[in-house]
């Protein structure tokens, strides 16, 4: 699961039969640099290519939401659809302490 | 499968029902050298892993339905154990 930062939606009239119902969100994944104050403050887009999530959990512009890719994008649907990228969850908060800021208190080993 | 390093932890009270309940860690992939590949991504976790220990992330979507045994579950990266020591070979 890969995690990513809201920054659009798309609205498409026509579109394949199976997406009927389903909003269709652009997302800019996250860099390494950017997890520290991943839910707490807006980020720049970056440099990733922007990836379009089909959503059906109601995430909102700004939301870090963490989408699933492939043939596991499908999974959750009773019908065919031709989806490879859902989102399946919106974080609340991320804790990120890299390995270089590793001090006795953080981590046993 | 991957090598990666625990570096965090994410919570998401909205999220798939499979999700619900399993800890979403937040792991960086090693490359040779623990060299860092990439942008961390999150693996739900069974194993108890701590932070900065390296473990061994499945990709099979196939494995992890079966693991939180629920068919219509997206998810696809899971922690399968917890290295104690990987020795690299040179070739």
């Amino acid at each position: 699961m890969r995690i990513g930062q809201v920054i659009g939606r798309t609205v498409m009239s026509v579109q394949d039969p199976s997406f009927k119902g389903g909003r269709f969100l652009l997302v800019s994944p996250l860099d390494a640099s950017q997890f520290s104050q991943a839910c707490s403050a807006k980020m720049p887009v970056t440099a990733q290519s922007t990836v379009v999530v089909y959503d059906n959990i109601g995430a909102g512009e700004g939301d870090v939401i963490g989408f699933s890719e492939g043939a596991e994008a499908t999974a959750p649907f009773p019908s065919p659809i031709a989806i490879d990228a859902l989102c399946i969850a919106i974080f609340d908060r991320i804790d990120y302490t890299p390995f270089s800021e590793k001090n006795e208190f953080n981590s046993p080993n | 499968m991957l090598i990666a390093r625990i570096v965090g932890n994410a919570i998401a009270t909205h999220c798939h029902s499979s999700l619900s309940g399993k800890k979403l860690l937040l792991c960086q992939q090693l490359g040779d050298g623990d060299a860092e590949i990439g942008a961390p991504f999150v693996a739900i976790d069974l194993f108890g892993a701590g932070l900065h220990e390296r473990v061994l992330v499945s990709t099979d979507g196939l494995g992890a339905r079966h693991l939180v045994d629920d068919d219509t579950s997206p998810i696809r990266m899971f922690v399968q154990g917890i290295i104690d020591e990987a020795e690299e070979i040179p070739a």
